[in-house]
């Protein structure tokens, strides 16, 4: 049994190549192999949606993904949003709106949020609730974290030509 | 339940195709773990209840991720198929709206995109969702292996508990719907606490084909989810309902039937006197819902909305 493997994984737009253990969740890869802690280590089990990142443009939760199998995909994390210091804009409505408290459960919102606003920029506050079903919030800001993302859509929206 | 751990060391396979994957489980056997969406395996394996030698990893297999449409009308849905991918599926919502449905309500969005049909029935477990409606569609598996292939009806897949007819030796590469009807309808209605995130505490599945009055019952199928140690079939109650309009009095007469057929436990999610008056309470709305339906003949399912969400408003979210 081989202890560790190569992999090649696509994250933010970089290639990156690993030698990893072929039973290495695509979490544990992303913030202890690459560094990149903005997906959070939390229930690990599919349940809290804290460690949510984007596998070819849709949302998954990367406590149950294997590396391995992330091999030839675009991955995008927390980390490839906002470039040059500018924040994303769906990153400044969670700010403007009070969506954040202490933060844990945010980067997982924003990346679902890009998922729900990139197949439909206009939703309304039931597709919004939908699709962030699978996030839980702890400090319970779920008011601000609707608002902000019906903002963030009429941002976006406002700026598409 | 016992505690998370890592995932235990395993050997990875990526078969590119289904004749590879074959070859894989022929060789390794019950050494070997077929990987599907993983959502399920993966707990499994980090409690310990499954350490595999070798983990056949089918994510990168196109051959299983598809839907189509047969000439004759009848429905394929490739193993690998997603949940998203179900509900999202025009010719799946415009036929079998309620399977649509279904498949939409099983989780959280992150969920829907990795969860497979072919995962969702290989667990063989009765708290998952999918397999009452498939079987109130008579739904068919085939099964895969070097030896060749086998299909079977999904209600004799299903043997007990985490158990079904799939050999160590096969893969379940599609799954087969029988054309629609001209006058059927179907509906799936679930209770669980957590609104997209919890298992189903109880589910009923139903379908009713009507005769061309629009009032005759031609055929029913009822499927029950968490009432039994399988997905179940309550035939007493189909019964009683062929050849009879569906009135008050005939709902309350299938409703004991299903009843009594049931055989729900007691677990820490529900008691068994809850999940069988949940049982009563479900196949009245799923026989309602499958008779509109039926009668207004093709499933409504809106097209334009980004998600189905059918239970929302009706029950679920209880709390």
């Amino acid at each position: 049994m081989k202890n560790r493997v190569a992999v090649s994984l696509k994250v933010n737009g970089e290639l990156f190549e690993l030698f990893i253990p072929p039973w290495q969740l695509l979490l544990d890869c992303l913030r202890d192999d690459l560094g990149l802690t903005g997906a959070k280590r939390c229930c690990i089990e599919g349940q809290c949606g804290a460690c949510t990142v984007l596998i070819d443009g849709m949302p998954v939760n990367a406590c149950l993904y294997l590396a391995i199998e992330a091999q030839g995909k675009e991955i995008l994390t927390i980390e490839g949003f906002g470039k040059n210091g500018e924040l994303h804009p769906i990153q400044r409505a969670f700010v403007e709106r009070g969506a954040v408290q202490c933060g844990f459960c945010t980067p997982g919102l924003v990346v679902a949020t890009k998922a729900l606003l990139d197949s439909t920029p206009k939703p309304s506050e039931d597709d919004v609730r939908i699709a962030l079903s699978g996030h839980l919030c702890r400090c319970g800001c779920y008011g601000q974290i609707t608002d902000a993302v019906l903002e963030a859509a009429q941002v976006m929206t406002q700026k598409a030509p | 339940m016992s505690y998370l751990r890592r995932l235990p060391k395993f050997e990875y396979l990526a078969p590119r195709n289904v004749t590879e994957a074959c070859e894989y489980v022929a060789k390794y056997g019950s050494e070997a773990k077929l990987l599907a969406g993983g959502t399920d395996l993966l707990l499994i394996m980090r409690r310990r209840e499954l350490v595999p030698r070798y983990v056949i990893g089918l994510k990168n297999v196109p051959e299983l991720d598809f839907i189509r449409l047969n000439e004759d009308g009848s429905l394929v849905i490739g193993a690998m198929s997603t949940c998203w991918a179900i509900q999202r599926s025009p010719i799946i919502r415009q036929r079998y709206g309620f399977l649509a449905e279904t498949a939409a309500d099983i989780g959280s969005v992150e969920n829907l995109h990795v969860s497979t049909i072919g995962g969702n029935l290989c667990g063989g477990l009765p708290c998952v969702d999918l397999p009452a409606p498939l079987l109130t569609l008579a739904a068919k598996v085939k099964l895969a292996s070097t030896r060749g292939e086998r299909i079977v009806p999904l209600e004799t897949f299903f043997l007990g508990y985490e158990k079904t007819a799939l050999a160590p030796d096969e893969v379940l590469s599609e799954i087969l719907v029988p054309p629609e009807v001209l006058k059927g309808g179907g509906a799936y209605i679930k209770f669980h606490d957590r609104h997209m995130i919890d298992i189903t505490t109880t589910g009923v599945g139903a379908y009713l084909t009507l005769a061309s009055d629009g009032q005759t019952i031609t055929d029913a199928k009822i499927a029950l989810t968490t009432s039994a140690p399988v997905p179940l079939r309550v035939k007493g109650a189909e019964t009683a309902l062929r050849g009879r309009a569906l009135t008050d009095k005939l709902l309350e007469e299938a409703i004991e039937l299903a009843a009594q057929e049931a055989l729900p436990r007691s677990s820490w999610r529900s008691n068994k006197e809850f999940r069988l008056e949940l049982i009563r309470t479900l196949v009245k709305r799923a026989l309602r819902q499958a008779w509109l339906r039926a009668k207004e003949a093709t499933p409504p399912v809106s097209s334009d909305h980004w998600l189905v969400h059918p239970i929302y408003s009706q029950i679920g979210g209880m709390h």
